[in-house]
Formats: structure tokens, C-alpha cells, sequence
């Protein structure tokens, strides 16, 4: 079964969605020929890291942009841990200079310590309610993330240590889920924006909160035209 | 192209609602945490004082009691067996899981009181006192050093003796800058991303203690990492960390503060404080800081080892701590 979870969330997505991202969009300023969005970003997510993406918006009547990202926390060990993201941003609604967005990302990420490698395949699920102008934007943001299939994998250290019989394998039910909330804003020049995010993550019980309750990541896009 | 973004955006949530029947679950004990004595029978155990902890004694009921008393809080007394040995040096020892820890019972962490864990003690001594007049030892590392001296500031008449390893914290700001010193957040490093970027893999509900124990038995891979300030040499071995009464006690002590030393200088009986020379945020200074508390105290050094002394040392800390016992038994 968890066979068919998988692969049913990366046929959706790779053949429903050809390219993909995760990023802050001024929607007022992303012309419709700036076919392609190059994004880096410095984040808190969880722990210090960098990330890197990709998007590439629709030929639509509303603004559609698949997008695609990387990101991986500080550490000397380049892989071994590291998320990526691949979906889409669409515009709900907008009336004058007000804009509704939404967001859909499948998450793919890996997990290592000396005890356990840890691999989840994860959606993330977010909505945008603010004010777009063609130099500069500011949006409340809520979103929810959701550690839906998980694998562990234990070394022998762990075995060794704390249980020779854990059991590794596949876990459900979802063994993570965690919100946030907060403002995203955007300065706009040129082809370029400078984002910047700040907001609080509360884990799904609404009770308890991550080891660093909160999120920041200061980001840069470079918009450039296709045909 | 709405339409395909619209079935995406359904099969995202699909995701969220497919159940299957042959995927392991994360809060069934035995899968990623071992059981507690509540779940596995087996288990030697003691119920007192509204609870059930895993519990064991080794040696001659008759003899003086020593009562080992693990970190934490949360933590077991799996990586201390080897106190044991004292048994065959005429004393009855005694060790048992805390409250909430090791492998046994889990309570709401509401429930818990730092008070309760004195009372657990107290106890656990009754429960194994064979005689009114046997003689009570405690051996307490860690926070259980704490406890300890918690439990003498309370109830000086009932303790005989005591040997502290590297409490690390009498009163709450002892604690706090001993945490500061040990605890240091280099937030490039490996060790600090992996215990906080495992928050999006795993998060828990207050009381989800399967879930939440597995999560800080591997986020321990942090104690001993290269370079930590507290000399640890590597993994030692550990049953099962409880998550709930640690964010509890921690919790408690941070909004209330604690001071267990108001009547130590009171305690007319020598203590002994060991210490891992390695472990630099304790070393001599912060014995000697703690001793200072006691009217009459020794403080030994044991070489080449750090803040788990007790495990990767055995061989240098037992003639110490059995020399000074022997004085006093």
C-alpha cells in the first residue's frame, strides 16, 4: 500500500504538472512573458539553511507557476539531509489590488543521524491574502505541512543502544504535521524581487510547538521572459 | 489547466486520508520504543505511590541500601549496571526508572511535580527497607544528583550518605548556566541541524509518549557529539528516554525555579562529589561549587572521561565510591 501512496502522489504530479517551485511571487509585477523564476533563498525552516528553485508560470488566463525547490539545513555533511518540493502556485481571486493565492507542493525529504535515516514523502498546503503593487507586496500567509509516509532505517548504533529489535519499515499514520503563519513581503526592481518571510510554526495539536517555534527566509527571484 | 491543477490539488489530499493496513505504527510500543512495564509483564517492577516503576535490587536485603538514581529527567538506569558490583561489597543496591522514565509508567504531563519524584523516592526506600535502622545510601548522576540533593535538603535524617556525579544544578540558575556551558548552539554545525530539522518529521501531541520518547532517544546523538563540551566519548546505552515528564520538570523549573540547598549546610554527613575531567563545562570548579553546599564533602576527579563517567569509567569510579562507602557503612 505504501507502494500505491507513492507512486500515486509522483504520477499526479509529474504527469499532471510538468516543473515546479516554492517561492515568494509578486503577482503584480510578474509580467506574462517572464516565462521562467530563478529563486535562492537563506531560510530558517526548522534549522539555518539555503535553497534553491525553479518556476515556470502557464500560458493561462489566471497566473498558474509550477515550481520545483531544493533545500538542505547547515552541516558539514552535504546529503544526508535535505527536502524538496515540487507543485504549483495559482491566484484565487483578485480585486483591485487585493490577491488570494494558494499553494500545493508534494515533499519529498531525508532525515540522518548517527541512529536513524529517516525518508518521508510529505504535501504542503498554503494560502496568500494581501496587497500586491507592481514595486512592492504584502501578504498574510497560512499554510500546513504534512509528514504523511515515513521510512525508518536504523544503525546499528541504535540497535545497539536503545532496541536490536526496532523495527524498521514503513509508519503510518502521519507521523508529523506542523503550521504556520505569518507575513511574506517583497520588493520589487527590474526582473528581480527580494522576498522576505517571517512567521511562527506551531505543530498540529496546536498545542506544541517545535524546538524554534518560528520561521524566516530572506529570498531572491530573477524573472526572465521565454518566448 | 485548471482542471489539472484542481486533481492535483484532490490527489494532495488523497494523500492525507488513505489508510493501509500493512504500514508499521509509531505509537505502538515495541515497533520504534520498547515497552513499559505497563505493556510488557516481564519487566521487574514495583508499584508504589500511584504509579508503576521498572525497578531491581541486587544483593542482601539486609544490607545497607544504595539507591541509584538515573538523569534525565527521563532518562534509565540501563548505562549505570555496573553499580551493581557493589552488592558483592556488602551493600543492597537498589535501582529504579523515575516516574515517567526508562521503562516505566507513563503519566500526563500535567501529573507530574517535583515533589512527586521525592515522594517516589521515599518510597522506593520503603518499599526495600528490610529494617528501620538500615543505612540508606544514595548515588545520584546527573539530574538524579539533584534529586538527590533535593531529597537530603527535605529529609536530612533519612540519608546516610551521598555521592553526587556532576549534578550540574542545586538551584535553577546553577542549572541554567551549567546548560548554557554544555549546551552551546553552533547553528552551522551538523549535530545542532540534526536535532532541529527532525521537528518536521516527527512532531507529537503533548502526551503522545511513544512518539515523542522515540524522538529524543535519537535526537541524543547530540551528547556526544565530536567536541561536546561535556566529554562525552559515545552512545551509551539507554532503554527508552521519556519525553513527557523531561518537558514537564523542565517546564516546572523554569517558570517556578528551585533551590534545594537551603538546608544542606545543616547535613552533618560527608558527601562524595565525582566529577569527568574531560567534561568542561562541570570539571573541579563546578564540583567544588556544589560541594561547597555540604559542611563536609570530597570531590574526586576521575581522568580521561566526561560527563558519563559512571559507563566509560566504571573501572576508575567504583574503588572511589567504594572507599568512601566503606567509611561510612
Amino acid at each position: 500500500m505504501k507502494t500505491l501512496k507513492i507512486v500515486l502522489l509522483f504520477a499526479f504530479t509529474f504527469v499532471i504538472l510538468p516543473k515546479l517551485y516554492s517561492q515568494n511571487i509578486n503577482w503584480e509585477s510578474l509580467q506574462k512573458n517572464q516565462k521562467h523564476i530563478a529563486h535562492f533563498n537563506g531560510h530558517w525552516e526548522y534549522a539555518l539553511g539555503f535553497g534553491a528553485a525553479y518556476g515556470y508560470q502557464l500560458n493561462s488566463k489566471t497566473p498558474v507557476v509550477l515550481n520545483a525547490s531544493f533545500s538542505k539545513p547547515a552541516g558539514e555533511k552535504v546529503l544526508d539531509d535535505f527536502k524538496t518540493r515540487i507543485g504549483a502556485q495559482f491566484r484565487i481571486m483578485k480585486i483591485n489590488t487585493f490577491q488570494v493565492t494558494a499553494s500545493v507542493q508534494a515533499i519529498y525529504r531525508r532525515y540522518q543521524n548517527p541512529l536513524v535515516r529517516i525518508q518521508n514523502f510529505g504535501s504542503e498546503l498554503g494560502l496568500n491574502v494581501g496587497y500586491f503593487r507592481p514595486r512592492f507586496f504584502i501578504a498574510g500567509e497560512f499554510g500546513f505541512d504534512k509528514a504523511i509516509l515515513t521510512n525508518f532505517k536504523h544503525a546499528e548504533s541504535f540497535k545497539t543502544n536503545f532496541d536490536p529489535d526496532v523495527r524498521d519499515g514503513w509508519y503510518q499514520p502521519s507521523t508529523g504535521g506542523n503550521f504556520n503563519y505569518g507575513i511574506v513581503s517583497g520588493y520589487s526592481f527590474g526582473q528581480s524581487d527580494i522576498t522576505f518571510k517571517i512567521g511562527m510554526v506551531l505543530s498540529q495539536d496546536l498545542k506544541t510547538t517545535p524546538f524554534v517555534p518560528f520561521y524566516a527566509q530572506l529570498g531572491y527571484n530573477f524573472r526572465f521572459g521565454g518566448k | 489547466m485548471r482542471f489539472k491543477v484542481l486533481l492535483f490539488a484532490i490527489s494532495i489530499f488523497c494523500l492525507f486520508i488513505i489508510g493501509c493496513s500493512d504500514d508499521l505504527s509509531i505509537h505502538q510500543p515495541g515497533n520504534l520504543v520498547l515497552k513499559t512495564v505497563d505493556e510488557n509483564p516481564a519487566l521487574p517492577s514495583v508499584s508504589i505511590n500511584g504509579t508503576r516503576l521498572h525497578a531491581e535490587a541486587f544483593g542482601n536485603p539486609k544490607d545497607p541500601m544504595l539507591v541509584f538514581l538515573h538523569g534525565g529527567p527521563g532518562g534509565d538506569y540501563r548505562n549505570a549496571l555496573s553499580v551493581k558490583q557493589f552488592a558483592g561489597n556488602g551493600f543492597y543496591v537498589v535501582f529504579y526508572d523515575q516516574r515517567g522514565s526508562g521503562l516505566s509508567r507513563r503519566h500526563p504531563k500535567n501529573s507530574y511535580t517535583i515533589d512527586i519524584m521525592f515522594e517516589d523516592l521515599r518510597a522506593v526506600i520503603d518499599f526495600y527497607r528490610t529494617d528501620p535502622n538500615q543505612k540508606i545510601f544514595l548515588f545520584g548522576h546527573s539530574w538524579g544528583g539533584i534529586l538527590a540533593a533535593g531529597y537530603i535538603d527535605k529529609y536530612p535524617e533519612k540519608i546516610d550518605g551521598a555521592i553526587f556525579a556532576e549534578p550540574g544544578g542545586f538551584t535553577w540558575k546553577h542549572l541554567e548556566e551549567y546548560s548554557n556551558q554544555s549546551r552551546g548552539l553552533n547553528l552551522f554545525s551538523e549535530p545542532v541541524s540534526d536535532v532541529m530539522y527532525l521537528d518536521q518529521f516527527l512532531t507529537g501531541k503533548e502526551n503522545d509518549h511513544e512518539l515523542l520518547d522515540y524522538k529524543l532517544n535519537i535526537s541524543s546523538s547530540f551528547t556526544y557529539a565530536p567536541g561536546n563540551a561535556e566529554g562525552i566519548e559515545g552512545p551509551s546505552p539507554t532503554w527508552r528516554n521519556g519525553s513527557v515528564v523531561l518537558n514537564s520538570l523542565g517546564s516546572i523549573a523554569a517558570r517556578d525555579g528551585y533551590d534545594f540547598t537551603q538546608n544542606l549546610n545543616q547535613y552533618n554527613t560527608k558527601v562524595l562529589f565525582i566529577y569527568g575531567e574531560s567534561n568542561t563545562a562541570y570539571g573541579r570548579e563546578g564540583a567544588e561549587k556544589e560541594a561547597d553546599f555540604f559542611k563536609v564533602s570530597q570531590v574526586t576527579g576521575i581522568p580521561d572521561t566526561g560527563h558519563e563517567m559512571i559507563y566509560f569509567k566504571w573501572n576508575s569510579v567504583y574503588p572511589v565510591v567504594l572507599e568512601y562507602l566503606n567509611s561510612l557503612k
